[in-house]
């Protein structure tokens, strides 16, 4: 599989959740998948400000020209992506977030019925999977993970596929492999 | 009673947020003595401003849209920002409105979750999440068309300014539909794919642009 990896760790000094996804990374790559981990933090990725360009100006793609581009393409041509973040304030991190609101382009303005629910419509053939990996704040209990897997399960409906796992850094990254090589 | 209000539309100003916000505001306004600040999230050289405007607030109601069924990044920024308040003695009180284009309720009604759990981790009374769907497009509707969506929340803001309370059974009007019955699906399936009618939002706006011949473009398909 090619899995793409977003990496919403906003904190470079927190290295610890960085060597957490080279590990499972390397592992992945061990299995044959192929790799690549988004680095958000050095991205330039702007807000987005909801002026809905990506749907009436440019269609499919971000009328700012940012590095949101590149997280576009890369997400559209995978089969796994992993949204990967330390939990700050019971969510994933602000960044991660401005990567994945700026993910708008792949879906199309027109609506259609999903699961008797009013949801956009697909604009490529094929979406890739979602999965989770959360790193625990201090204060993240376990009523916050289910409130933002639950979230994360919800969006996949708007971006065309299904949630695979919600997984947490404290289990070992073998185990967070053999979760995806069972995929 | 003293609000702040921060409206937490990346599109500021001019934004469904801040119409909705206004008739609220304007209905708080109605009892003698308020007073409400408004501070927007989106203007980033404020951003300093926002936590000390939290910090001496008594009372606190934070707007936003929906977006990818949660709050806007800007959103979580300003949250993250409050981190180091959490617990604190003397926080305000919470309320929170969250609007979204879809036009269902249920959309919006996981992250509520979030909110009010939010609430309970900042040490905030929690007032109440205020939800409403079908808001996109609400400045360009004709007047008759918004009239009781906006006197719903001049009610609410005045009833809210009163009592310091969200009228239950006002937001449980304002959040209908919940979702769609399951037996009026058919028909809503009819009018939204055969006949487009969603698509008639969009298509005036495509043309205009000259982009309505590569409306299904896909950039990045390899």
């Amino acid at each position: 599989m090619k899995i793409t990896i977003l990496n919403g760790n906003p904190d470079a000094g927190n290295v610890q959740f960085d060597s957490y996804l080279k590990e499972l990374s390397d592992l992945l790559e061990s299995s044959k998948h192929t790799v690549t981990i988004l680095q958000l933090r050095d991205i330039d990725v702007r807000y987005c400000i909801g002026c809905f360009g990506c749907w009436i100006k440019t269609p499919g793609e971000c009328f700012v020209a940012d590095g949101s581009r590149d997280i576009c393409r890369e997400y559209i041509n995978s089969d796994l992506v992993l949204f990967a973040s330390p939990v700050i304030m019971g969510f994933t991190s602000a960044l991660l977030k401005k990567a994945h609101e700026k993910l708008l382009p792949l879906i199309h303005p027109y609506l259609e019925f999903v699961q008797g629910e009013v949801h956009h419509i697909a604009r490529y053939d094929k979406y890739p999977l979602m999965g989770l990996l959360l790193e625990k704040g201090k204060d993240t209990d376990e009523e916050d993970i289910e409130i933002i897997s639950d979230i994360y399960r919800r969006d996949a409906i708007n971006l065309k596929t299904s949630f695979s796992f919600t997984k947490l850094t404290d289990n070992p990254a073998e185990e967070v492999a053999n979760e995806i090589n069972r995929i | 009673m003293r609000l702040t209000v921060f409206n937490g539309s990346p599109r500021g100003k001019s934004s469904s947020t801040e119409i909705l916000l206004e008739h609220f505001i304007s209905g708080f306004m109605t009892t003698e003595g308020n007073t409400y600040e408004l501070a927007y999230l989106n203007r980033v050289k404020d951003r300093e401003n926002f936590i000390k405007l939290f910090q001496e607030a008594e009372q606190v109601l934070l707007a936003f849209p929906l977006y990818t069924d949660t709050m806007p990044a800007m959103v979580k920024t300003f949250i993250e920002s409050l981190e180091p308040l959490c617990g604190r003695q003397g926080n305000p009180s919470i309320g929170f409105i969250v609007q979204s284009g879809f036009p269902e309720a249920i959309h919006s009604r996981y992250v509520e979750r979030y909110l009010e759990k939010l609430a309970l981790r900042l040490g905030c009374r929690y007032i109440g999440t205020i939800i409403k769907g079908g808001c996109e497009g609400v400045w360009r509707r004709p007047a008759k068309k918004t009239k009781k969506l906006f006197g719903a929340f001049y009610q609410l803001g005045q009833i809210y300014g009163e009592t310091g309370r969200f009228d239950e059974r006002l937001i449980h009007k304002l959040a209908q539909p919940e979702s769609f019955p399951k037996l009026i699906v058919p028909l809503l399936k009819l009018l939204l794919t055969k006949i487009g009618l969603a698509n008639s939002y969009w298509n005036p706006m495509l043309k205009k642009n000259n982009a309505f011949e590569k409306r299904f473009a896909k950039p990045y398909a390899e």
